[in-house]
C-alpha cells in the first residue's frame, strides 16, 4: 500500500526536527508533577513546548493539530471515496478529566471520542466519513489497516489516517497507579531491576493510496491474546504470533526493528526475545525513552520517524537505554539503514493486543 | 458491493436495568466471582456473544458510541488516589476483552471503533471487508445517570452481537454495504438496534457513499 505522505508532531517538533533530536540523543521526557496542578510525584512526561499538563478549554494542543493538518495533502476529505480514519486512545479524555475537577462546562464539548472528533473534522473540513477508533495503544495500527482495506477493495481512492494523543491527569495518574509511570526514566529493553515508562504527546497522519513519499506499508497483521488486562502470556505467544506474517511477508530482504520499547520489564523481554527469535540479524531500537510513549498513537508517530530514518540513512538508537539488555539485537546507538531494505514497526496494548506493519520503499 | 450472511444473532434490551440486577440476572454465563469486577457493557457483551463462542470467528468488531461510561465516571470519583483496576477497565474496548480475557480466548483481530452518527457504517465495513471467513459484529451501550454531563453516557443500555459469515450456509438474513454518490448519511447505533432487535430491515444511506442493507429471511 503505496504512502504519500506522512508526518508527526512530538515535543521536538516535526518528523524532521524528531529525527534530528533523536539521532542527537536528546530525551523530550522530563519529571513533571504526575496530577499537575495538583501536584504528586515527579514522573517522567514529554509535553509540546508550553503546554501544562491540566486541560484547558479549548484544550491547549488544537494549535499543534492545526499545524499537523496544514501538511496533509489536499483532498476532499471525509468524502464519499476519500474516507479519515481518526485514531486516538484519548481523544478528548483530558477535558472529561478537567469537566470532573473544575466543572467547567465549556470541557463537556471535547470530553467523548465522537464530540471530539466532530470538532475536529468542522475545524479541518472534512466531510462526515470519518472512522473512530479506539483500541488503546494499537489504535494507529487499527487505523492504518482499515484505510489499506478500504482501498484494496475499491471502496475508496485514498485514504487519510489521522491520530492524536495528549497526556493529561486521567492518563498518567492510571498508569502512575499501575506502578509502571513511576519516578525513573524509561529504559527500553535494558535488564534493569525496575521498569518504568515515560509518556508523551504525539500526533501524526499518514495518507494511503498513492505513491509520493517513495515508501509503502508491506503488510500490516494483528493478534490479541486475551490472556490478561495488562500482562502479556509469560510464553511470549502473542508477540510471536504476531511477528511470524511479518517475518513471512519480510521474505529474504534485510529489515530494522522499531519495537514497541516502553521500558516495562516483562513486555520488553517478550517482545525483543519474540523479535531476536524471528529476526536474528536485525537490529531493534525504540524511542520511547526519549518520547514517552504516545499510547494509541504510537504506531503512527514514529511511522514518519522510521521513514526519516531511511531516507537520511541514519536510523536513531534506543535513546535512553545501555547495554546490558536483554537480547544482544538491541541498537542503543544510531546505526546506518544502508543496506536494509525495510523496517518492521511495533505495537503493543492493553488485552495483550499485538500489531505489526512492514514498511518498504515504494 | 460486500455482503455477509447473519449466521447468530444475540440481543440483549435491559433499558434502564442497573448494574446490580445485570449482574445477578447474567452471572450464570460467567465463571464463579468473574462477574464482580465486570461492567454493565462487558455483561451485556458477554450475553450476547455467548451463542457466538463455538464459532471459531477470529476477527471481532466492536461498535460503541459513549463505552465504559461507569468505569469512567467511578474512575475519576477515585482521585487524587486513582483506582487502577478502573482505569484499566475504562478503556474504550474494556467490554469486550472483558469477556475473551474471562474465557482465555485469543482472537486475531479485534477492531474497536467508536463514534456516532456513522458508527454503523463504518463498523459494517470494517466487518465486510475482513478477511477473516467468520466474523462477529457487536456494539451497545451502558446506562449510567452522570451528573450534569448529559453527553457522556447513554440513556439506555443495549446490546447485539451478529456472527457473519461470507457465504455457504444461508442463515438469518444478510447485511451489505453498497457504493453510492451521496456526500452525508447517517445510522447510529439504536436505530441499527431497534431494527436488529425487532427483525426489521433496512436501507439507508448510512454514512457518506454507504448505502447499508439489512435483509431478514
Amino acid at each position: 500500500m503505496p504512502i504519500e505522505a506522512a508526518d508527526c508532531r512530538t515535543p521536538f517538533g516535526d518528523a524532521r526536527a524528531t529525527s534530528a533530536a533523536l539521532l542527537g540523543g536528546r530525551r523530550a521526557l522530563c519529571p513533571c508533577p504526575v496530577l499537575g496542578p495538583d501536584g504528586g510525584d515527579l514522573v517522567p512526561l514529554a509535553l509540546l513546548s508550553a503546554r501544562a499538563l491540566g486541560e484547558t478549554a479549548p484544550p491547549g494542543w488544537l494549535p499543534c493539530l492545526d499545524g499537523l493538518a496544514a501538511g496533509i495533502p489536499q483532498g476532499p476529505w471525509g468524502g464519499p471515496r476519500h474516507p479519515v480514519f481518526m485514531t486516538s486512545s484519548n481523544f478528548g479524555v483530558g477535558s472529561l478529566f478537567a469537566f470532573q475537577r473544575d466543572r467547567d462546562p465549556r470541557h463537556i464539548e471535547y470530553c467523548m471520542p465522537y464530540s471530539m472528533s466532530e470538532v475536529l473534522r468542522q475545524r479541518f473540513g472534512w466531510g462526515s466519513n470519518v472512522t473512530l477508533v479506539s483500541h488503546a495503544c494499537v489504535s494507529a495500527h487499527i487505523g492504518l489497516l482499515l484505510a489499506s482495506r478500504c482501498l484494496r477493495s475499491g471502496s475508496a481512492e485514498r485514504a487519510l489516517v489521522f491520530t492524536f494523543d495528549f497526556i493529561s491527569p486521567f492518563v498518567t495518574a492510571g498508569f502512575h497507579a499501575l506502578k509502571i509511570l513511576n519516578a525513573g526514566m524509561p529504559a527500553p529493553y535494558a535488564a534493569l531491576p525496575t521498569g518504568s515508562i515515560g509518556l508523551g504527546d504525539g500526533a501524526a497522519f499518514a495518507v494511503l493510496g498513492r505513491p509520493g513519499s517513495g515508501f509503502c506499508l508491506s503488510a500490516q497483521t494483528l493478534h490479541n491474546e486475551m490472556h490478561h488486562f495488562t500482562a502479556n502470556d509469560p510464553a511470549g505467544a502473542g508477540f510471536a504470533a504476531s511477528l511470524a506474517p511479518v517475518r513471512a511477508a519480510a521474505g529474504g530482504r534485510r529489515v530494522w526493528l522499531k519495537g514497541h520499547g516502553t521500558g516495562t520489564l516483562e513486555a520488553g523481554r517478550l517482545e525483543a526475545e519474540a523479535f531476536a527469535r524471528h529476526f536474528p540479524d536485525s537490529p531493534l531500537v525504540s524511542w520511547k525513552g526519549s518520547l514517552g510513549h504516545t499510547l494509541g498513537s504510537c504506531g503512527l508517530v514514529e511511522l514518519p520517524l522510521a521513514i526519516e530514518a531511511m531516507r537520511s540513512g541514519r536510523a536513531p538508537g534506543t535513546v535512553g537505554t545501555a547495554p546490558p539488555c536483554f537480547t544482544d539485537n538491541v541498537a542503543t546507538e544510531a546505526f546506518s539503514t544502508a543496506g536494509f531494505d525495510g523496517a518492521v514497526i511495533a505495537g503493543n496494548a492493553f488485552g495483550g493486543a499485538h500489531a505489526s506493519l512492514l514498511l518498504g520503499h515504494d | 458491493m460486500i455482503e455477509r450472511e447473519i449466521i447468530l444473532l444475540g440481543i440483549e434490551d435491559p433499558g434502564s436495568e442497573e448494574l446490580d440486577a445485570t449482574r445477578t440476572r447474567l452471572r450464570g454465563l460467567f465463571a464463579k466471582g468473574a462477574t464482580r469486577r465486570m461492567t454493565q457493557l462487558g455483561l451485556l457483551m458477554g450475553s450476547v456473544l455467548e451463542p457466538m463462542r463455538a464459532s471459531g470467528a477470529d476477527t471481532v468488531v466492536y461498535a460503541s458510541k459513549y463505552g465504559e461510561s461507569r468505569a469512567l465516571r467511578d474512575y475519576l470519583a477515585s482521585f487524587p488516589s486513582a483506582s487502577p483496576t478502573l482505569f484499566q477497565t475504562s478503556i474504550h474496548p474494556s467490554a469486550v476483552q472483558q469477556v475473551l480475557v474471562a474465557r482465555q480466548q485469543p482472537v486475531r483481530e479485534f477492531l474497536p471503533l467508536a463514534g456516532d452518527a456513522q458508527i454503523v457504517a463504518h463498523a459494517a465495513q470494517a466487518a465486510l471487508l475482513a478477511p477473516a471467513p467468520s466474523v462477529v459484529f457487536c456494539g451497545g451501550e451502558e446506562c449510567i445517570a452522570w451528573s450534569d454531563n448529559d453527553k457522556a453516557s447513554s440513556p439506555a443500555a443495549f446490546a447485539f452481537a451478529l456472527l457473519l459469515s461470507n457465504g455457504g450456509a444461508r442463515g438469518l438474513g444478510t447485511l451489505r454495504l453498497e457504493a453510492c454518490d451521496d456526500g452525508a448519511g447517517d445510522l447510529a447505533l439504536p436505530a441499527f438496534f431497534a431494527a436488529l432487535r425487532g427483525r426489521r430491515p433496512l436501507d439507508r444511506i448510512a454514512a457518506p457513499g454507504m448505502r447499508l442493507i439489512l435483509e431478514w429471511r
